[in-house]
């Protein structure tokens, strides 16, 4: 996972799949670079082959946090099979999902 | 009057649709599309009828048996008797023939809701509870479940408390639709069973397996609790032990 911070926006990159096994570390490794000048979390989904309820877990965190400071986390370019997880869970609906 | 049926190996518009069975086996109304044509075929007069499948064909001469239900004698793909006897490509169904069924998810869907009406008039025991709202044998809806037409949902199904189904659904039999779930313009697979609050719109689900019928974008849900499998387990200790208990308490 690669962060980088760009116009108060955090940009996170990198993320191979988001499930079990590491929701909780990318969960706590973005909290830990949200810095107060932070507005905005971009979460770039292109390179996740698959997410689960533990990823969508780790997502709803950051929305709450991001929420709890007047910012947003988006989502980026998800795969249509991860697009697909969001529309079941009808996360679509609480997260911007932005296609570039 | 013999009938030769030649059973399309795959198509090129859905290939998910044979990942799982061979195409002709996968579900269509409460049947398959196979079980349909059959169907059809006997209600045209065939007698014999010489079943040709590239894909599986064992398992497809499984599915239909030495076709008794239909009035029917099945055979394998020999067709040495069959000289002069009428060719049926499974491509669409008798009772339809101008319209295909294979040519993509969205075809397929809509194939499925343009004979909704009628295969559900011919379906033993299933009723119209409200205007095009088809319900079939053993099915449990919560009273406030809400039903809009046109619908199929089959038999032994269960909807849950202030689940949204239909329009333009199929809800196949043995599924169970949870709590508060939503399907609309979709089907759920046979034996499926879809977790509180999902939403299906536009896709075809069966077992963990979601199929978005516009884009063909199949992913295999990893949580149980959101979609999965509802078919009983063979062996179930559960089983066992109330088989036991009423074994040893009758006397």
């Amino acid at each position: 996972m690669k962060l980088h911070q760009s116009q108060g926006i955090l940009v996170v990159t990198g993320l191979q799949e988001l499930n079990a096994t590491n929701a909780a570390s990318v969960r706590d490794g973005i909290r830990g670079s949200v810095t107060p000048e932070v507005t905005g979390v971009d979460i770039d989904l292109s390179k996740t082959r698959f997410v689960d309820s533990s990823g969508l877990g780790a997502l709803i965190a950051l929305h709450k946090l991001m929420l709890a400071r007047g910012g947003q986390v988006r989502v980026l370019n998800p795969i249509p099979a991860v697009e697909q997880v969001f529309e079941i869970t009808r996360l679509n609906r609480l997260f911007e999902v932005v296609k570039l | 009057m013999k009938v030769i049926l030649q059973c399309p190996v795959s198509a090129a518009g859905v290939p998910a649709l044979s990942r799982k069975r061979p195409l002709v086996l996968s579900p269509f109304l409460g049947e398959t599309a196979l079980a349909h044509t059959l169907a059809g075929l006997s209600g045209e007069g065939a007698k014999h009828v010489c079943l040709q499948a590239g894909d599986r064909i064992a398992e497809v001469l499984r599915a239909v048996g030495g076709g008794e239900i239909w009035g029917l004698k099945i055979t394998g793909p020999d067709e040495r008797e069959f000289a002069g006897a009428r060719r049926f490509v499974l491509d669409s169904l008798p009772q339809a023939p101008g319209l295909p069924l294979w040519t993509s998810y969205s075809v397929w869907f809509d194939a499925q809701m343009a004979l909704l009406e009628r295969m559900a008039r011919q379906r033993v025991g299933m009723r119209e509870l409200s205007p095009g709202v088809y319900v079939g044998l053993r099915t449990r809806l919560a009273p406030d479940a809400r039903l809009t037409g046109p619908l199929w949902i089959g038999d032994n199904v269960f909807i849950g408390p202030g689940a949204v189904v239909g329009p333009r659904a199929v809800v196949e039999d043995d599924s169970y639709l949870d709590d508060g779930s939503e399907v609309v313009e979709s089907i759920v697979g046979p034996a499926t069973y879809a977790g509180s609050f999902t939403e299906l719109r536009r896709s075809f689900a069966w077992g963990r397996e979601l199929l978005q019928l516009d884009t063909g974008s199949l992913t295999e849900v990893q949580d149980r609790f959101l979609l999965s499998d509802a078919t009983p387990p063979k062996f179930s200790l559960t089983r066992l032990w109330k088989q036991w208990r009423q074994r040893f308490s009758t006397p």
